[in-house]
């Protein structure tokens, strides 16, 4: 009996660590949907987050980047694709992501960047100047991807108060504090 | 020697007149096919028209990226029949498709032009003219299908007196690969640039006047050519032919072309049709050295991400022989008395080279004519006298990638006329090149006669393309 006791009291106590998560919408004024706009949990003090092992992945792809944004734990690696018959490159202006340039590699071919700091990046290919996606490096493992109706859930998140950011390739960013309780909703609306 | 400049002088204001005022310069990027693939003009292009390597290996495919594949082809085609019904052949007929969209393009050019000349009392004469528009192009472009390619562009261009000319500057229909391995065996039939000049026609080069020395030289006159050639007068070589023509790249970087064409005849640099019942014949052996494969193969090739760089040597030996019996120019000799004259026998023979370092681009030609011309008598076409004429060609050019939006370009050009008694011809022309956008171009050129250095002509000149 007092087994059953201390196990109900354990998952009563766990079960909002577990089932927490952010969720809600954004809304994206001035663009054509509300897609690619990436929500994350910032900094949170005290606390740091190994890097996965595991790499993300960046396809270029009958001259499109897929994803078109990804957001990743800083630290992450992020390994660029080349599933075209023709070259090409994979380079960003922004400093944040120290500029790299990976140069060409042909079809089947891999090259890869480990994403350091927080950061967005924009990626381009100087081989086909339309190409353009964002790496989006946050220093915690909470983020997610708008849908093209603008909703997300970020899932797992403790309990606690966070400051949650919005970032988006063409829009003003913007952040607020967020309460979580279990399943929590929080809603955004940005703009130019 | 002041007469014979005075008399070049007067010669160089007509033709400043002649190809600048009126005559269309051909082309230009094609923007149906950054719609077709939703790709930048950059993906091709150094600064359009001039292609990049890529763009040349596109070019030579029949508007296809090499190796490509459904999806990259953005805007789906119309299909004409389904695949299988190649297996059902000749009971059905071969499937094909249509372009996506209508496969449209306009290109327009408006000019500033600054022209300065000396007459024959050594008075310097000036134009200045707004030229706005001077020109527009619509351009057709695509594929059909599998092993078939089109390509056309009509050009109409306003004249200095008002008026304005309307001409089919290409109309063609390439068939690709249609058997043996893949980019060796290519086909071409229409009225065309011929891929003899490839890298040098002026609908490939980033410069806005073309290489004149080179294709409008006059080879006709009493004691052999004299100059460049005005209005029906005859030319060395036809910028423009109808013709037919095969092509092909071999082991990736082994080009070459053969072509048969109407013979060169009056009518200006996009030669003629009717002029007599001989036909042309031309052909060129490429090799290119380093950077991507003219079938755009990059195998063992590491290239930088400017796409306009490598490091690349292409050389090559092009040649054309025709026979202009029958086909009649009018002339004079020193005392003003008509004759006829025929090009019985035409011969060129050059050598091409196309060097690529970075973001230098140094290529050039030097051409060899030799004429057989026979002398008539003007009323009776009784041939009065034959004669061997030669004349010498040569140009170099170099291009200069500064930052992909900035480019400048000098060429120089040499050329020994027949007419021993006339002094070379040679000219600098000077060209700068702002890309405002992908689409739009800004350009300063400046052309100068170097025998007489108040003939020259200052250009100011804005394309866009769309």
């Amino acid at each position: 009996m007092k087994r059953i006791l201390c196990l109900a009291l354990f998952v009563l106590t766990a079960l909002p660590v577990l089932a927490g998560d952010i969720h809600g919408k954004v809304a994206c004024k001035g663009v054509r949907d509300s897609s690619d706009a990436v929500v994350s949990v910032a900094a949170i003090a005290g606390k740091t987050f190994p890097a996965p092992k595991e790499h993300a992945k960046i396809d270029q792809a009958n001259l499109v980047f897929h994803p078109h944004v990804l957001p990743v734990l800083v630290g992450t690696t992020v390994d660029f694709l080349n599933s075209d018959a023709v070259l090409h490159n994979v380079f960003t202006p922004d400093a944040c992501a120290e500029k790299f340039n990976l140069g060409t590699w042909p079809k089947g071919q891999v090259k890869s960047y480990e994403f350091k700091k927080e950061c967005a990046a924009t990626l381009l290919c100087k081989v086909h100047p339309e190409m353009e996606a964002f790496v989006v490096a946050v220093p915690t493992p909470y983020f997610a991807v708008t849908k093209a109706d603008g909703t997300y859930t970020i899932a797992d998140v403790p309990d606690g108060t966070y400051t949650v950011k919005v970032w988006h390739p063409k829009l003003k960013a913007t952040q607020k504090s967020v309460t979580v309780a279990g399943a929590t909703a929080a809603d955004f609306e940005i703009s130019k | 020697m002041n007469t014979i400049l005075r008399r070049f002088s007067r010669a160089f204001l007509c033709l400043a007149a002649a190809l600048i005022l009126a005559d269309a310069k051909p082309a230009a990027g094609v923007p149906a096919f950054s719609r077709k693939y939703q790709t930048s003009c950059q993906t091709c292009h150094a600064i359009f028209p001039k292609l990049n390597p890529f763009g040349e290996a596109f070019r030579l495919n029949g508007y296809r990226m090499p190796l490509e594949t459904a999806e990259q082809v953005k805007q789906k085609p119309v299909s004409l029949g389904a695949e299988a019904y190649e297996r059902m052949w000749p009971e059905m007929v071969w499937p094909s498709d249509l372009p996506g969209n209508v496969p449209l393009a306009l290109n327009v050019k408006m000019a500033n032009i600054y022209a300065s000349s000396v007459d024959d009392t050594g008075h310097q004469i000036v134009h200045n003219d707004f030229q706005f528009p001077q020109e527009a192009n619509l351009f057709a472009a695509g594929t059909l299908g599998k092993n078939f390619s089109f390509f056309g562009e009509l050009t109409w261009a306003e004249r200095p007196d008002g008026g304005s000319d309307t001409e089919i500057e290409h109309a063609r229909l390439d068939v690709i690969s249609p058997f043996g391995p893949e980019h060796l065996f290519n086909f071409r039939i229409g009225k065309l640039a011929p891929n003899l000049y490839d890298g040098f026609q002026e609908m490939w080069l980033m410069t806005d006047n073309g290489v004149d020395t080179l294709f409008t030289y006059n080879p006709i006159g009493f004691h052999g050519g004299t100059g460049l050639s005005e209005e029906n007068a005859g030319v060395s070589l036809p910028q423009g032919a109808r013709a037919i023509e095969m092509y092909g790249v071999a082991a990736h970087r082994l080009f070459y072309t053969i072509g048969v064409a109407t013979p060169i005849g009056a009518g200006g640099p996009n030669g003629t049709f009717g002029s007599n019942s001989q036909k042309d014949f031309y052909a060129r052996v490429d090799y290119k050295i380093g950077g991507m494969g003219l079938d755009g193969d990059t195998t063992g090739v590491q290239l930088p991400p400017e796409n306009w760089r490598e490091k690349s040597l292409r050389i090559g030996v092009l040649g054309y022989t025709g026979d202009g019996k029958d086909v009649n120019f009018d002339i004079t000799d020193e005392e003003g008395n008509p004759f006829k004259m025929q090009d019985r026998r035409y011969d060129r023979i050059g050598l091409f080279a196309s060097w690529y370092f970075g973001d230098l681009n140094l290529f050039g030609v030097a051409l060899h004519g030799t004429d057989k011309l026979a002398l008539l008598d003007d009323q009776t076409l009784a041939q009065v006298g034959e004669t061997k004429r030669t004349y010498d060609s040569w140009f170099a050019q170099a291009d200069y990638v500064i930052r992909p939006p900035f480019q400048v370009s000098v060429r120089y050009e040499n050329l020994r006329v027949a007419d021993p008694t006339i002094p070379s011809i040679r000219t600098l022309n000077a060209n700068f090149s702002f890309l405002i956008r992908a689409n739009i171009k800004a350009m300063l050129e400046y052309h100068l006669d170097l025998r007489e250095t108040q003939n020259y002509t200052l250009a100011t000149v804005l394309r866009f393309a769309l």
